[in-house]
């Protein structure tokens, strides 16, 4: 048991959930708006898959950053414009979404690299180490914290940040009243569909972010489909978190576990498909066990007949 | 005339759709360099060129035209059925099983393990129904969780338990399945098999059963006004278990079929691999639900795709040239229910 729990355990738990709580950040916040973010998984590719592209040809890890936030950020605009102006199914598009990311990205990888499957190339550096001052000198919680990449830290005070907006400023106020009733917030002069425009963007950036993490945080490289679930558990996490910044934090920091554990276990003598399994085997036990209402409304709100 | 119009307009949505698709995949062949006629004239040479390539985008089509109609009857109950993967996995796992295990005559094996198939696909995909229905949960996400945990359990039985040791080929893969238990080829020496022939029956079986049947049209009434439904006295908790079961008995059929008729045999991401179950689902968003519709996209789908591989035999423009067509396709189709609703909206007003 020693050997199974001990510190690079943690250590790749805090680097495993960072993609899916920045991708649950995002969908809660498209759900606090009405609307239910099924797309969340093909932004996050899209984000993957474009750092990597932006990382190949500048060399420069912020600039493949800020391109993978680009990329997120205009196919958010793609799902805001079906959803909200089109106002189509969300779900509907959510999944054509997906299938378009899906395709891109398998596309542009061959036509930009002229691989299949999976590109890696050594020379590209990926996102740095930091060691946090004081913090790196403190025993065992050290190792945990600190020599993270530099959107570890960031998606922490994101939590906070989105937590202190959502519920103690004035625009925070006026999207969740844009969700909640979207038509008592119109006859308020609340312009509702500006502020939907706004949580889709702001979801399409930390998917973006989510994605730079995935291609460029541990490994740096892209595989065809390498969100595998991600952001579907990251919607999970939206949903058990019940679209509270906090409360997807905590449920986010669950998944990122099972998802550490899984690859822990995969050096002990179990058979991997049974450690592969885990992480997705605990989501639907945990949306057994901690049922939210709230999003059903939300989902229902948005689309009456999706359910 | 009413009827005349809607019934034009049903088929020029598609045909609309398809041709945006093909748009995207010119602009998508132009960006690699290629001659878009030359690529599209190789691509129809690879789908319809000859009556080998036109049988063999048939049985591509097979296991498409079933899962297709198994989201569609899910969806026209109100329901998304993403689990169509790992019921198709769990149903050709149990095929395979059946076919290898089962004592008795051919005919008898062969009949049992499609009907294994069906009951192992129902059963995984009215599980999350029953989830839904008892717990609440999230249907759309657990039908998805439930994708991975069937592959993976598949993978992990024809790996470890019931791995072929016999063959010099260490892949994860069950014994073959004996000869007579095979679905009959239609055409000598074409890959064509009975199995496309089933398919065929079942969306015309489908279409009459959504169409006719007191069943069919509580299904479509649950799908199309849930509150009015129960009011008229449907059980949506049973009514979503029958009409999961049912999805995923479809999605089952596809794979016993595929086990049965191509790969006579359960191997490891044969299935997931060439993505029947998401060109199913596309299939079915596509032609509206409609299950004839859904049958003649899941051909056009197939033909795409065996068309690609011609494309990429023959030219430089890369195969994947299909998925962005499909997507395309797709999000097209997205934006013609957004049609639909915006007539609506005008006529309510």
């Amino acid at each position: 048991m020693d050997q199974l729990f001990d510190v690079s355990l943690f250590a790749s738990t805090l680097r495993l959930v960072t993609p899916i709580l920045l991708a649950a950040l995002g969908g809660a916040l498209c759900a606090r708006v009405g609307l239910f973010n099924v797309g969340l998984e093909g932004l996050v590719l899209i984000g993957a898959f474009s750092a990597i592209v932006g990382n190949h040809f500048t060399g420069n890890v912020l600039s493949a950053v800020l391109f993978a936030i680009l990329c997120s950020l205009l196919f958010s605009v793609l799902f805001g414009y079906m959803s909200i102006h089109l106002r189509a199914n969300v779900i509907v598009v959510g999944i054509a979404l997906n299938f378009l990311a899906l395709g891109l990205t398998t596309f542009s990888l061959r036509a930009i690299f002229d691989v299949k499957g999976a590109y890696y190339n050594k020379d590209m550096v990926g996102l740095p180490k930091w060691d946090i001052p004081l913090l790196k000198d403190i025993p065992w919680l050290g190792d945990v914290l600190s020599g993270h990449s530099p959107l570890v830290y960031l998606s922490i005070l994101i939590v906070i940040l989105l937590q202190l907006f959502l519920f103690k400023t004035v625009t925070g106020f006026r999207l969740l009243a844009a969700g909640e009733n979207a038509t008592a917030a119109k006859s308020l002069g609340i312009k509702v569909t500006r502020i939907q425009y706004g949580a889709v963007l702001m979801c399409g950036v930390l998917c973006g972010l989510a994605g730079a993490q995935l291609s460029l945080g541990n490994v740096t490289m892209f595989t065809e489909g390498m969100t595998s679930g991600r952001g579907f558990i990251a919607l999970v996490a939206t949903m058990l978190g019940q679209s509270n910044p906090l409360g997807v934090a905590a449920s986010s920091l669950l998944f990122g576990f099972m998802d550490a554990l899984s690859i822990r276990l995969q050096g002990f003598a179990l058979p991997t498909h049974f450690t592969m399994m885990l992480p997705y085997v605990v989501t639907i036990a945990a949306m057994l066990f901690f049922k939210d209402k709230g999003y059903m409304q939300e989902a229902r709100k948005a689309n009456e007949s999706s359910r | 005339m009413d009827k005349r119009v809607s019934f034009i307009r049903s088929l020029l949505q598609p045909l609309l759709a398809v041709i945006v698709g093909l748009a995207a995949g010119a602009v998508a062949i132009a960006v690699v360099g290629g001659s878009v006629l030359e690529t599209y004239a190789e691509m129809w040479k690879g789908a319809f060129g000859s009556f080998y390539f036109f049988t063999n985008t048939l049985s591509r089509a097979t296991p498409i035209i079933l899962i297709g109609l198994g989201v569609a009857l899910a969806f026209r109950a109100g329901f998304f059925n993403m689990g169509s993967e790992g019921q198709m996995v769990l149903g050709a796992l149990s095929a395979a099983i059946t076919a290898l295990y089962l004592p008795g005559p051919a005919w008898l094996k062969l009949v049992a393990a499609l009907v294994a198939g069906i009951i192992s696909g129902g059963i995984w995909s009215a599980f999350a129904g029953w989830l839904d229905a008892k717990y609440r949960m999230n249907l759309l996400i657990t039908t998805l969780l439930l994708n991975y945990i069937a592959t993976l359990f598949a993978g992990y039985i024809v790996s470890y338990p019931l791995k072929d040791r016999t063959g010099s080929a260490a892949m994860a893969q069950t014994m073959m399945i004996d000869k007579s238990v095979w679905l009959p080829k239609l055409f000598k020496g074409m890959s064509l098999h009975g199995g496309f022939l089933i398919a065929a029956v079942c969306a015309i079986l489908l279409f009459l059963f959504m169409r006719y049947t007191l069943k069919g049209y509580e299904i479509r009434m649950l799908g199309g006004n849930p509150l009015f439904a129960s009011y008229g006295g449907v059980q949506r908790g049973k009514m979503m278990l029958l009409s999961m079961f049912a999805s995923g008995g479809f999605a089952g059929l596809a794979g016993s079929i595929e086990v049965l008729g191509t790969q006579y045999r359960y191997l490891d991401g044969a299935l997931t691999t060439p993505g029947y179950a998401w060109s199913g689902i596309m299939a079915t968003l596509l032609a509206g639900s409609h299950p004839l519709g859904t049958a003649v996209a899941a051909i056009l789908l197939a033909a795409l795709q065996t068309g690609g591989m011609g494309m990429e035999r023959n030219t430089e423009v890369p195969l994947e040239v299909s998925s962005i067509i499909q997507a395309v396709l797709i999000l097209f189709v997205s934006a013609k229910i957004t049609y639909s609703f915006i007539k609506r909206r005008k006529a309510r007003s």
